[in-house]
C-alpha cells in the first residue's frame, strides 16, 4: 500500500517535472517575447514622438483644436499620446504572441483576433481624428459666421454643429470596431432622429416669430445693417 | 504663356491690328450700364487733353455684364472718340475676360494686353467708384512711365471719419510695415509703368485667394516692397449722383481686403522686416482740403455687441492673441457699455499685430483668423467714431496720425511676435 502511494507520488512528481521541463522553454520564450516586445514598443514610442515633434504635429494639433481638447481632458500632448498608442498596440501584439506560445487552449486564437482587430481599430481612430478635425473646423466657421452676421446664440449654434459631427464620427468609429453594433446604430438613429424632430417641433411651434425674423434676415430687402451704415471704404 | 491662355485669338488679332501704343487705359466693367458712357467720355477727353500725340487704346475688360454694358460701349458713335481733339487714332476694345468675375481678372487682362502692346504706361479706372474727370485721368497717367514712376496712386480729399477700414487698419498697417505712406492703398484707380505691369503679371497671385479678391492692395504692397518708384497725385473728387447700386456690406469687403493685406505681408516679410528708414511717397499736385462736414454719425449701438462678441469668440481669440493682448481686449469688453467699448490705440495696434503674426504662423485656419478680426474692428470703429462724433476734422486727422505713429512705434513688437509665433 505504502509502495503504491510512493509510486503514485513519484509518478506525479515525474509527470510534473516532465511538464515543467516541457513547459519551461515556452514560458521562457513567452518572457523573452514580452521583454523584446516591450523594448521594441518603447523604442517605437520614442521614435513616434520624435518624428511627430519633428513634423510639428503638436503645432498642427494646436491649430486644429485637438491640443485644447486634450488639455481640457487632462491628457498628454498629441505627440505623446500618439506615441503611447503606438507603444500599447505593439506591446499588446507581442504580449498576445507570447501568450500564444504558451499553447493555452483557452487563449488560443487571441493573436489572430487581435490581428484582425488592429486594422479596424486604426481605421476607427482615423475616423475619430478626421471627425474631430471636421467638427472643430465647422464649429469655428459657424461661430465666426454667426458672430459676424449678428445672429443670436452663436455659441449654442456652433456647439450644436460640433456635437452633431462628433456624435456621427463616434458612431462610425464604434461601428468600425464592431462594439455593440446594433445598440450603437439604434441609439444613434434614435438620438439623431429625436434631436431633429425636437428641433423641428420647437422651431415650428415655438419659433414661428423667430423663423420669420430668421428668414427676413437671410433674404433682406437690401437695407444696411448697423455695421454697414458707417463708411468703411 | 499668359498671353496664350488669357487672350482669345480674336482679341490678339484686334490688339495686333492696334499695334504698339504708348498708353493703355483699362476699365474693368461688370453691369456698369449707368455709368460707363460718362466714364468713357471722360477717358477720351482726358487722353485728348493730356496725351494728344500719344498712341493709346482704351480697353473695357468685361466680367460678363448682363445689363448691356458691352453693347453701350460698342454703340458709341464712331466719331465720338475723335471729336475730343486727339491727334492720333485712339482705339477702343471691349473684351470679356475668362475665369472668376472680379477686378483681378479684368486687371490681368488689361496688363496682359498692355504687355503685348509694349505700352509705356497703363491706367486702370473704376467706372463706378468716383466720377472720372479728364483732369484726374491726366493727373494719374502723366507721372507714370519707364523713366518716371512705376506706380501712381491717387490722393482724394476725404473727411477723416470716412473710409474707416482704410484709416483704422489698412493705411497705418501698410505705412508701418512697408515704411511708405500711401493715402489710397486700395488703388481703386491707379496708373503704372509697363515694367511694373509686366512684373505683376509674372506673380502667382491672380488666381489665388485671398490675393485675387484684394488685388489692388496686393499691387500697392508689391510696389512698396520692391525696387519700384511710387508717387501720389492729387485728384479732384467730382460731385456725383448717389449710385443706385447696393453698397457692399462690411462682411463682403473686410475678409478679402484684410486677407489680401495679411497675405501680402506674409509674402513680403523679407522686404518689410529689413531695418530701413521710412521714406515718404512724393505727392504731386496741390492737396484739396477735406470736406468740413463729417459723414453721418455712427448708428447708435454700433459696438453694443462687442462684449458679447468677445465672450463668444474667447476660444478663437485666445488661440490668436498674445495672453496680455487678450487680457487687454477682455478688459475693454468687460468695461464696454451699451454705447460700445473704449478701444484705445495701443491695444488696437497690438491686436492687429497679433493677428498678422497669427496669420503668418497659421495659428488656426487663415480665413478664420481674418474673420475673427472683424468683430474687434467693429468695436474699434465704434470707439473711434463715438469718441470723435463732435470733433472737428483736423482733430480727427491728428488722432489718425497718432494712431499711425503707434503702428510705427510698435513695429518691433510685430517682428518679435512674427518670429515667436513661427
Amino acid at each position: 500500500m505504502t509502495q503504491l502511494i510512493a509510486d503514485a507520488v513519484s509518478q506525479a512528481w515525474t509527470n510534473f517535472l516532465e511538464s515543467v521541463v516541457l513547459y519551461l522553454p515556452r514560458v521562457l520564450a513567452t518572457l523573452s517575447i514580452v521583454i523584446a516586445g516591450w523594448l521594441i514598443a518603447a523604442l517605437l514610442r520614442v521614435f513616434t514622438r520624435w518624428t511627430l515633434r519633428w513634423l510639428r504635429f503638436d503645432a498642427l494639433s494646436e491649430r486644429i483644436g485637438l491640443a485644447a481638447t486634450l488639455r481640457g481632458a487632462d491628457l498628454s500632448p498629441a505627440s505623446v499620446l500618439a506615441g503611447s498608442v503606438v507603444f500599447w498596440l505593439v506591446f499588446l501584439g507581442f504580449l498576445l504572441s507570447g501568450i500564444d506560445v504558451l499553447g493555452l487552449t483557452a487563449l488560443q486564437g487571441l493573436v489572430a483576433g487581435f490581428g484582425q482587430f488592429v486594422p479596424r481599430l486604426l481605421v476607427a481612430l482615423a475616423i475619430l481624428a478626421i471627425g474631430f478635425v471636421v467638427a472643430n473646423f465647422a464649429w469655428r466657421a459657424t461661430l465666426l459666421a454667426a458672430v459676424n452676421a449678428r445672429m443670436s446664440s452663436p455659441r449654442l449654434l456652433s456647439n450644436a454643429v460640433r456635437f452633431l459631427i462628433l456624435i456621427l464620427a463616434v458612431a462610425m468609429a464604434l461601428e468600425q470596431i464592431a462594439v455593440a453594433q446594433t445598440v450603437v446604430l439604434t441609439a444613434f438613429a434614435i438620438a439623431f432622429g429625436a434631436v431633429m424632430i425636437g428641433l423641428a417641433i420647437a422651431f415650428g411651434i415655438g419659433g414661428g416669430a423667430i423663423a420669420r425674423r430668421f428668414l427676413e434676415r437671410q433674404f433682406p430687402e437690401r437695407s444696411d445693417s448697423d455695421t454697414d451704415r458707417v463708411s468703411h471704404l | 504663356m499668359a498671353r496664350a491662355t488669357l487672350l482669345t485669338d480674336d482679341l490678339v488679332r484686334r490688339l495686333i491690328a492696334v499695334g504698339q501704343v504708348d498708353v493703355v487705359v483699362g476699365l474693368p466693367t461688370m453691369n456698369n450700364a449707368e455709368t460707363i458712357a460718362g466714364a468713357l467720355q471722360a477717358v477720351h477727353e482726358g487722353l485728348s487733353q493730356h496725351f494728344a500725340r500719344a498712341r493709346s487704346v482704351v480697353i473695357a475688360a468685361d466680367g460678363g455684364s448682363r445689363d448691356g454694358t458691352p453693347d453701350i460701349i460698342g454703340a458709341l458713335p464712331s466719331g465720338a472718340r475723335d471729336r475730343h481733339g486727339g491727334l492720333r487714332t485712339r482705339h477702343q476694345i471691349v473684351a470679356a475676360y475668362r475665369g472668376v468675375p472680379g477686378r483681378a481678372g479684368a486687371i490681368r487682362l488689361i496688363f496682359t494686353a498692355a504687355d503685348l502692346l509694349q505700352a509705356r504706361a497703363v491706367a486702370v479706372f473704376d467706372p463706378d467708384t468716383d466720377p472720372l474727370t479728364p483732369a484726374s485721368i491726366g493727373g494719374l497717367l502723366k507721372p507714370a512711365g519707364p523713366d518716371s514712376f512705376d506706380l501712381v496712386a491717387p490722393v482724394r480729399a476725404r473727411h477723416p471719419l470716412e473710409r474707416l477700414l482704410v484709416t483704422q487698419l489698412i493705411r497705418p498697417l501698410v505705412r508701418a510695415a512697408y515704411g511708405r505712406q500711401l493715402d489710397e492703398p486700395l488703388l481703386t484707380e491707379f496708373a503704372c509703368s509697363g515694367r511694373f505691369a509686366a512684373h505683376c503679371l509674372a506673380e502667382d497671385v491672380w488666381d489665388r485667394s485671398p490675393m485675387r479678391e484684394g488685388i489692388e492692395l496686393w499691387l500697392a504692397a508689391t510696389a512698396l516692397s520692391g525696387s519700384f518708384k511710387a508717387c501720389q497725385t492729387c485728384v479732384e473728387t467730382a460731385a456725383a449722383a448717389p449710385s443706385q447700386r447696393p453698397r457692399p456690406g462690411l462682411q463682403e469687403v473686410f475678409t478679402p481686403l484684410v486677407g489680401s493685406l495679411f497675405a501680402a505681408l506674409d509674402a513680403h516679410a523679407g522686404a518689410w522686416q529689413r531695418d530701413t528708414a521710412p521714406e515718404p511717397v512724393p505727392v504731386i499736385g496741390v492737396e484739396v482740403p477735406p470736406p468740413a462736414d463729417p459723414p453721418a454719425g455712427a448708428p447708435s449701438g454700433l459696438g453694443g455687441s462687442f462684449a458679447q462678441d468677445v465672450r463668444d469668440l474667447r476660444p478663437v481669440l485666445e488661440s490668436i492673441l498674445a495672453p496680455e493682448t487678450f487680457a487687454a481686449v477682455a478688459a475693454i469688453a468687460e468695461a464696454a457699455g451699451a454705447e460700445g467699448p473704449s478701444y484705445p490705440d495701443e491695444p488696437w495696434v497690438a491686436t492687429v499685430y497679433d493677428f498678422v503674426a497669427g496669420y503668418h504662423a497659421g495659428a488656426i485656419d487663415r480665413a478664420h483668423i481674418v474673420k475673427a478680426l472683424m468683430p474687434l474692428y467693429v468695436g474699434r470703429v465704434a470707439s473711434f467714431v463715438t469718441g470723435h462724433a463732435a470733433s472737428p476734422a483736423d482733430e480727427v486727422a491728428r488722432d489718425l496720425e497718432t494712431l499711425a505713429q503707434q503702428f510705427e512705434r510698435s513695429k518691433p513688437y510685430l517682428i518679435e511676435r512674427w518670429y515667436r509665433a513661427s
